[in-house]
């Protein structure tokens, strides 16, 4: 029997059936703007950061102990991915624990004193003014701030714990602590003439901060900066990649997680790892080579995890978004081995080992994590779009799904094209020859293009949708349980 | 149609209308829905989803609820959402499994 709805309701939905399709998000996520703000301000940081690095391939091929790696780093991080996390964060921690965003108005807040502090720290560590640096690190703390506090508020009412939230719960501890790290990395770099004057709040911040400074003085800057890397790195973006890998590998892959006690080993292993890692590498200990080990044995398990929910999912074809996260989780084999070598008691501190460092910092953000974000993005991104065009019509007719929003074969240009600038990237790292750097970096970029079309193609539905009247599918008879 | 005419049959069609946008598969041939039934002018559906969390969760709901709308003779429509028994991919039909890729059970 064919049912088939007449495509005027879906062309001009009734202006009650519109009003009832506001909550369609659900009682749990925010507004669709939210996180895409988040999102476009990310991917227009991390296109910034290619053309970058394209036009000043030295700062890769060079030690890492100057201020444009550290400006250009502090893009790619801050800029792009934290904006990118955040965002995503506000859209998916309510749903995928089943609670509701504490305040959106906080995250609205928050995205401004974001936007502010990391264009402005960036702008200042180009210009190595580091009184300025601090500055804009505050206001960016100060965002930092509201964005733990909502997260906090809004696991606080979880109705039931899981690995995903303890993980979640621990990098907001990792990117507190590394946020004040950062700041008092930056105080000691700069003496505070204006502690005194200053009075209040402002006078005890600037007094704690100097503080700070004159304990941090005592260790040695780039152990200190490298200290402060890991908390962001691994507490913060690695920690959440594992914890959210739990819930979303097996809901897009139809599948579930295969060993819980493996779950929270990871876990466990990873909070322990970084917490001695971070106070060995402070204190240059051989001890760190331990603790590094802890963090790669905390990726093992979780790669082994990842590998078991993988081999019992049912949907057997992986779409390229999957690719490009589980290609992400294999690079963390290269990744570890290059922690390991870097953690090696008795490493001489050579022109070679420097590019080692550079090699595993660029590995760890650029290719790691970037990585796993595209993939990640390749989900969120169609999910806001759908839901903001598409989810009236759901019913009353023929919407696309997910994946008729995007090009596959954008996709598919943009993963090899990534994949090879990484590589040889990472090659002319090595190298420290500045035109492989600009060629691999050349790559990436054009991927990272490839990302931005697809993007545009997915926004554009908002201004030319894709609907159709109904069609019925051919089936065989349904089965109700 | 009169409501005499409301039949699971015509109530499965039209629920094979709402697609599941991830997987790309209309619901019933997911399986996900559990039962039907017509009382008078009200049809009354209960389903679920594949998982727990999931953020279309709102969405496939209320789409469900405007394609029973839609379908001539329906003046109410109920679709609750229940999480027990849990989906399984078996629950599929041969068609669902083969529009999202899975395979056999």
């Amino acid at each position: 029997m064919q049912v088939s709805l007449p495509i005027s309701a879906a062309v001009n939905p009734s202006p009650a059936r519109a009003a009832a399709a506001g909550s369609l998000l659900g009682a749990n996520a925010p507004s669709i703007a939210l996180p895409l703000t988040f999102t476009l301000t990310g991917l227009l940081a991390l296109c910034s950061g290619m053309v970058w690095l394209v036009l000043q391939p030295s700062i890769l091929a060079g030690y890492h102990y100057n201020q444009y790696v550290i400006a250009a780093t502090h893009l790619f991080v801050l800029g792009w991915i934290c904006s990118v996390v955040m965002g995503a964060m506000y859209q998916l921690v309510p749903v995928a624990l089943e609670t509701k965003l504490y305040s959106e108005r906080l995250a609205r807040w928050q995205f401004a004193f974001h936007l502010v502090g990391f264009v402005g720290m960036v702008w200042m560590f180009r210009v190595w003014n580091m009184k300025q640096v601090g500055h804009f690190g505050c206001v960016l703390g100060v965002g930092v701030g509201l964005f733990v506090y909502n997260m906090a508020r809004t696991l606080w009412r979880v109705p039931r714990w899981n690995v995903t939230a303890t993980a979640v719960s621990a990098t907001l501890a990792w990117i507190c602590l590394a946020i004040l790290s950062g700041l008092s990395v930056a105080a000691a770099k700069c003496a505070y003439d204006s502690t005194s004057s200053a009075t209040g709040a402002v006078g005890v911040l600037l007094g704690g901060l100097r503080s700070i400074a004159g304990f941090l003085a005592r260790f040695n800057p780039i152990s200190t900066m490298h200290a402060h890397a890991h908390l962001g790195g691994v507490g913060f973006f690695t920690m959440l990649i594992v914890g959210v890998s739990y819930k979303l590998i097996p809901m897009f892959t139809l599948s579930e997680v295969q060993s819980r006690r493996r779950a929270i080993c990871s876990i466990t292993l990873l909070n322990a790892g970084l917490a001695g890692s971070f106070v060995t590498i402070l204190l240059r200990s051989p001890l760190k080579l331990a603790f590094a080990l802890m963090v790669v044995s905390a990726l093992a398990v979780y790669s082994w995890e990842i590998s078991a929910i993988l081999r019992a999912r049912k949907r057997r074809a992986l779409d390229w978004g999957i690719k490009y996260f589980l290609t992400a989780i294999m690079l963390l084999l290269p990744l570890s081995v290059l922690a390991v070598v870097l953690s090696w008691p008795g490493l001489p501190l050579n022109t070679f080992t420097g590019q080692l460092e550079n090699l595993y910092g660029f590995l760890g953000f650029i290719g790691v994590i970037t990585l796993a974000i595209i993939g990640m993005l390749y989900k969120i991104i169609p999910f806001l779009v759908w839901f903001g065009r598409y989810s009236r019509q759901i019913g009353r007719a023929q919407v696309p799904s997910l994946a008729d929003l995007y090009s596959a074969r954008l996709q598919a240009l943009g993963y090899w094209a990534y994949l090879a600038g990484l590589t040889g990237t990472c090659a002319a790292i090595l190298l420290s020859n500045e035109t492989e750097v600009r060629i691999g970096c050349g790559f990436m970029a054009l991927g990272v293009t490839t990302l931005s079309l697809n993007v545009g193609k997915m926004l554009a539905h908002f201004f030319k949708p894709t609907l159709k009247p109904f069609t019925l599918p051919t089936s065989t008879t349904a089965k109700i349980a | 149609m009169t409501t005499n005419e409301i039949t699971e049959e015509a109530i499965l069609e039209t629920l094979r209308q709402v697609v599941d946008p991830e997987l790309g598969c209309n619901i019933v041939d997911l399986g996900l829905v559990y039962s039907v039934s017509v009382t008078g002018q009200k049809v009354a559906v209960v389903m679920t989803l594949t998982t727990a969390g999931c953020p279309m969760h709102e969405s496939i709901r209320w789409g469900a609820q405007q394609a029973l709308l839609s379908l001539a003779g329906v003046a109410e429509a109920e679709v609750e959402v229940v999480w027990d028994p849990p989906w399984h991919p078996s629950m599929m039909t041969a068609f669902g499994r083969e529009a999202t890729g899975a395979g056999n059970f």
